[in-house]
């Protein structure tokens, strides 16, 4: 028997109801431990409970929290209060819920989406807003509620509306009395408060353990589990793909996020009037807003490329301007660039085929909201080598996806520096259906420099992402991967 | 990638009967399109924009014909090549938009579908080819409805009647008062009051690029077309009329050339130029990996659209006019490639091993991520992307130059679509301080790390670092909390490093510290100012850390 049961049972006395305000008191057990311990008694049959019937007020779990911070309005309310913020960035559900009430309550005006205060709005944001107000009252004492319903206040009307107040009839326990069965087992158990609570660096010594005992514990008691710290899923992925490349022979290597236009489009023969440039789909720079390519020695043989194919002019103004990567294959080029002059300059040279991958971030200019990000991941690699063939670029992706568990499909697509290029897709169970997971190809010979020879270069660039919606069941969406949310980490099971 | 929508009857419509419409389906996917939707009346077909002679029915049941071995055809000449009609082109329009080539076409018999067709395939050539007009684009005239010779030129503001215009209005009305006028307009914005236009003895037939005249519609009675050409440069205007020639042939016209004379240098156009290129059936094949012969090459070619022929040791393939994505030997090899069906491509590993290396960098970043973990902090991951707001104004940072030095400024974006992102982040704990403020409703106590990377310039050159952040939330959160944490990294990383006391805004003062290391500032340390709480809606005690990983990688690094 538990101490706070026996505690109980000696304070009542077979035949008479002792009133639960006096049981409590003379037990010294706080109300929750209280109300345990009746339960438990209750259902062992060794006690007899009335109840009364009574209106009680509490705050639910989401009241609780407004209550222990702001209204999701106030939130919002706080935020714009100095004009910067966007109807689009309200992502997540709570975010949705202060806007609508903002609006009913007319606390915000919305101007070509940008978020206004009203008048109202901000002497609300000054004073709390209405139903803020009552609901930090009632959390104070329910008792407030019943004060409040007195003055016909509508705020309580539409926190119960709101699903933040509950009224609820309850029954609560008026008197009890302890049965025959009762008396007996209290007898018995009687004494059992001299079993040791907590074992102690004195006990261990003196083992008087043996002569008292443990008093046991209820092993079926809730409680409330410690999180697990986490490694993030996407760098599970990451670690997951280096130890695939690294099985396969490849070396890791990087390079900047921060580039000229030239490794990330003129390079990769993307004409300068490419609508894949243009200002909507990739982030350009205001400060650096240059970044000087004069240094390059690939420019020369860049811009003959491009003079070639695709006719008009080519301007190193264009190649210069500074931009966020649209993909990591900056870092391929410029690696193979490096590569192949190596093998045809002085001094040691790169033994063929050299093999590098890399995983790193790319951005895209998107509208940030729950279904769009800004930043993804991406996987590259390449191999340059002699006699290299379309079908030895099939054989590594296949050797790749396998690891990861995946059957992929191959089908013709253009990319402007491949030669022949291919994408490639994966089955989905999630979806049943073929998923494009990425582009390859063989680089074309007017960016290896190689026309003549027999080196050629196998490249790809998939994104990560994709291998997480497809692998992880529990990824509903790309967009929920950046969140951060410290309860979606904490919460996540093992994949 | 361009999505053409295709009316299903007119396609099936230009096959010979023993085609079957499932028949035709399955294979617009072999050939390396994909099928995005289908109705009871249309596909809409996703197509390579390499590939414009493909953004209508009749290219894309041209090259399908081919692959599916219903017909054979392969080059396209002019049968009377004879001029029809002359264009004068004037000096004032070769500053502004200076190349146009034309052609007409006899003996059309057009229906709804297959006017429809033509328009929407000028109109995407014009989008994606064309560049939204502005490099080139195309006008289609009812040639019966144009009188003598025409000139092309840029011309004071005039009258004329737009097409669907009820009556005359002034080019500069049409610009202002039309859809397509506000769309284009740009593109002859500095026309100096002038406006490219193509008249005949009667007026204007055409404003350009933005509207033609009423009197020249086409429409299914249309029997004779002209087809004008305009735009900024020559070699993409001379493909355009190569490619929409060989569309009305195929479409049953007969062509007819134009001669266009800029005083006395002449041309005449479309010239439908049938390139030659010559490739070894080796090249191709250690190219792709397979091995099929040289007679089979030719067969692959064919099935693509090219005239092929063994030449001595090598296959001469004749390019077709309409194809203008290929430049060299590469682009026909893929071709190949595509005719042998990628499904048949048996996947060859290349033969010599190598042993792989991971980034040394990369592994003590995956170890310190691990001893944080050990430490129970949680790993995030958040965008680089911030706003001058949450990187420095919520942590109290008024002056950041003078904060981190005349030298220092932060990458700035110039045209975010998102108002709340401006710049890259300098520090990871805006990140952190965003997480906790928004996952206030979880259990305490919080901790949570990120080592990631993080941006500035430094005298206008870009920095790009990784940092180490780690934060620790909880009512019993204090200094020592977060110091006993961040010592027990160093310690870990077998760093001597010191602590001594510094001041950040956005710290308490006096429970602020800076982790230096032989004398250089490394990192800081300390209990989150009140006020820069409140900035994130955080609303219990925090601590916490940020150091320049980088440096402790570079610092723990030994001699081996």
């Amino acid at each position: 028997m538990h101490r706070y049961e026996t505690a109980l049972l000696g304070t009542l006395k077979e035949g008479v109801w002792t009133e639960a305000s006096d049981a409590t008191a003379r037990s010294g057990l706080g109300r929750e431990s209280f109300l345990w311990a009746i339960e438990n008694l209750y259902a062992s049959g060794y006690i007899e409970v009335r109840k009364v019937d009574h209106e009680t007020v509490e705050l639910t779990q989401e009241g609780k929290e407004y209550a222990a911070s702001e209204m999701p309005e106030e939130s919002l309310l706080r935020r714009a209060r100095n004009g910067r913020l966007g109807i689009s960035e309200m992502r997540n559900p709570r975010e949705q819920i202060g806007l609508q009430w903002a609006r009913k309550k007319n606390l915000i005006s919305i101007d070509r989406g940008a978020i206004e205060l009203t008048k109202e709005g901000r002497s609300a944001l000054e004073k709390g807003t209405e139903e803020g107000n009552a609901l930090r009252l009632i959390a104070k004492s329910p008792d407030n509620y019943f004060e409040l319903a007195k003055s016909d206040s509508q705020a309580i009307v539409n926190l119960v509306k709101r699903g933040l107040v509950a009224i609820r009839k309850k029954s609560e326990v008026a008197a009890i009395t302890i049965t025959e069965k009762g008396s007996r087992a209290f007898a018995e158990g009687a004494g059992s408060e001299n079993k040791i609570d907590a074992l102690s660096k004195e006990i261990i010594a003196n083992e008087s353990w043996k002569e008292k005992g443990f008093r046991p514990y209820d092993v079926s008691l809730k409680i409330e589990p410690e999180p697990v710290a986490m490694m993030h899923p996407v760098r599970k992925t990451i670690n997951e793909l280096e130890r695939i490349y690294l099985s396969l022979g490849f070396t890791q290597v990087s390079g900047p996020i921060i580039e000229p236009a030239f490794w990330v489009f003129d390079s990769l023969f993307v004409p300068q009037d490419h609508p894949a440039r243009e200002m909507q789909d990739t982030f350009y720079l205001s400060n650096p807003e240059k970044i000087s390519i004069s240094e390059e020695e690939s420019v020369q043989r860049i811009k003959k490329a491009h003079l070639g194919s695709w006719g008009g002019s080519w301007a190193p103004e264009y190649a210069e301007q500074a931009l966020l990567r649209t993909h990591t294959t900056n870092i391929s080029v410029r690696q193979m660039n490096t590569t192949i002059r190596r093998l045809f300059a002085e001094g040691e040279k790169p033994e063929l085929p050299v093999k590098l991958f890399s995983v790193g971030r790319v951005f895209r200019n998107e509208n940030i909201d729950y279904r769009h990000l800004t930043d993804f991941y991406q996987h590259e690699g390449i191999v340059i080598g002699r006699d290299l063939t379309f079908a030895n670029l099939f054989s590594i992706l296949i050797s790749i996806y396998d690891q990861l568990g995946m059957e992929i499909r191959f089908k013709p697509a253009y990319f402007p520096f491949v030669e022949p290029g291919v994408e490639f897709y994966a089955y989905s169970d999630k979806t049943k259906e073929w998923i494009e997971m990425g582009g390859a190809g063989m680089i074309r010979r007017e960016i290896t420099g190689m026309p003549r020879k027999n080196i050629s270069v196998l490249a790809w660039g998939p994104g990560l992402e994709r291998i997480m919606l497809l692998k992880d069941p529990s990824v509903k969406s790309i967009a929920e991967l950046y969140n951060s949310d410290i309860g979606w980490l904490r919460r996540r099971k093992r994949v | 990638m361009p999505v053409i929508s295709i009316n299903k009857k007119y396609l099936v419509s230009l096959f010979p009967e023993s085609a079957t419409q499932e028949e035709i389906m399955s294979h617009i996917e072999k050939f390396g399109c994909s099928i995005e939707a289908e109705t009871a009346d249309t596909i809409n077909v996703e197509v390579s924009p390499n590939r414009p002679d493909l953004f209508g029915a009749v290219g894309l049941a041209r090259s399908l014909k081919n692959f599916m071995h219903k017909s054979r055809k392969y080059s396209y000449s002019i049968k009377d090549g004879n001029t029809y009609l002359s264009i004068e082109v004037g000096r004032r329009v070769l500053k502004i938009r200076p190349f146009i080539s034309a052609f007409v076409a006899m003996g059309t018999s057009f229906s709804d579908d297959s006017l429809a067709d033509l328009i929407n395939f000028t109109e995407k050539l014009c989008e994606t080819y064309g560049r939204s007009r502005k490099k080139m684009a195309v006008g289609l005239h009812d040639l019966d409805k144009i009188s003598g010779e025409l000139t092309y030129d840029a011309y004071p503001d005039d009258k004329f009647v737009r097409l669907g215009g009820e009556g005359e209005e002034f080019f500069s009305e049409v610009i202002k008062n039309t859809e397509k006028g506000s769309k284009y307009s740009d593109i002859i914005e500095n026309a100096e009051g002038l406006f490219p236009a193509l008249k005949d003895s009667k007026g204007t037939i055409s404003l350009i690029p933005i509207l033609n005249s009423e009197r020249t519609r086409t429409t299914t009675k249309t029997r004779n077309i002209f087809v004008d050409i305009t735009g900024i440069d020559g070699e993409t205007i001379d493909n355009a009329a190569d490619l929409i020639s060989t569309v009305l042939m195929d479409a049953g016209a007969e062509v007819r050339p134009v001669e266009i004379s800029r005083g006395s240098k002449k041309k005449v156009t479309p010239q439908l130029r049938h390139r030659e290129l010559f490739i070894q059936s080796r090249m191709a094949e250690n190219e792709i990996g397979v091995r099929v012969g040289p007679q089979n090459i030719v067969s692959l070619g064919n099935k693509m659209g090219y005239e092929a022929a063994v030449v001595g040791n090598r296959i001469r393939f004749t390019v077709p006019p309409y194809r203008m994505d290929v430049f060299n030997e590469q682009d026909i090899i893929e071709d190949i490639a595509i005719g042998y069906g990628y499904d048949y491509i048996q996947p060859v590993p290349i033969p010599s091993s190598t042993a792989g290396q991971l980034d040394p960098r990369m592994v003590f970043f995956r170890e310190a991520s691990e001893a944080m973990l050990g430490l129970g902090f949680t790993e995030s991951m958040s965008t680089f992307l911030s706003g001058e707001e949450s990187n420095f104004a919520d942590f109290r940072i008024g002056d950041y130059k003078e904060t981190f030095g005349s030298d220092f400024d932060y990458v700035k974006l110039k045209n975010a679509k998102s108002q709340s992102i401006t710049m890259m982040r300098t520090w990871i704990m805006p990140s952190l301080m965003k997480a906790i403020g928004a996952s206030r409703h979880e259990a305490m106590p919080q901790r949570l790390f990120e080592l990631d990377m993080v941006f500035w310039t430094e005298r206008g050159k870009p920095v790009e670092r990784n940092h180490l952040a780690a934060i620790y939330v909880d009512s019993k959160s204090n200094f020592n909390s977060i110091k006993a944490a961040a010592e027990a990294f160093l310690e870990w990383a077998d760093l001597e490093m010191e602590v001594e006391r510094a001041d950040h805004s956005g710290f308490i003062e006096g429970r602020c510290a800076a982790i230096v290391w032989k004398g250089k500032k490394m990192g800081i340390l300390g209990e989150m100012h009140p006020e820069t709480l409140r900035n994130f809606g955080v609303e219990e005690p925090a601590s916490a850390f940020e150091i320049d990983i980088d440096g402790v990688f570079e610092a723990s690094r030994r001699p081996v």
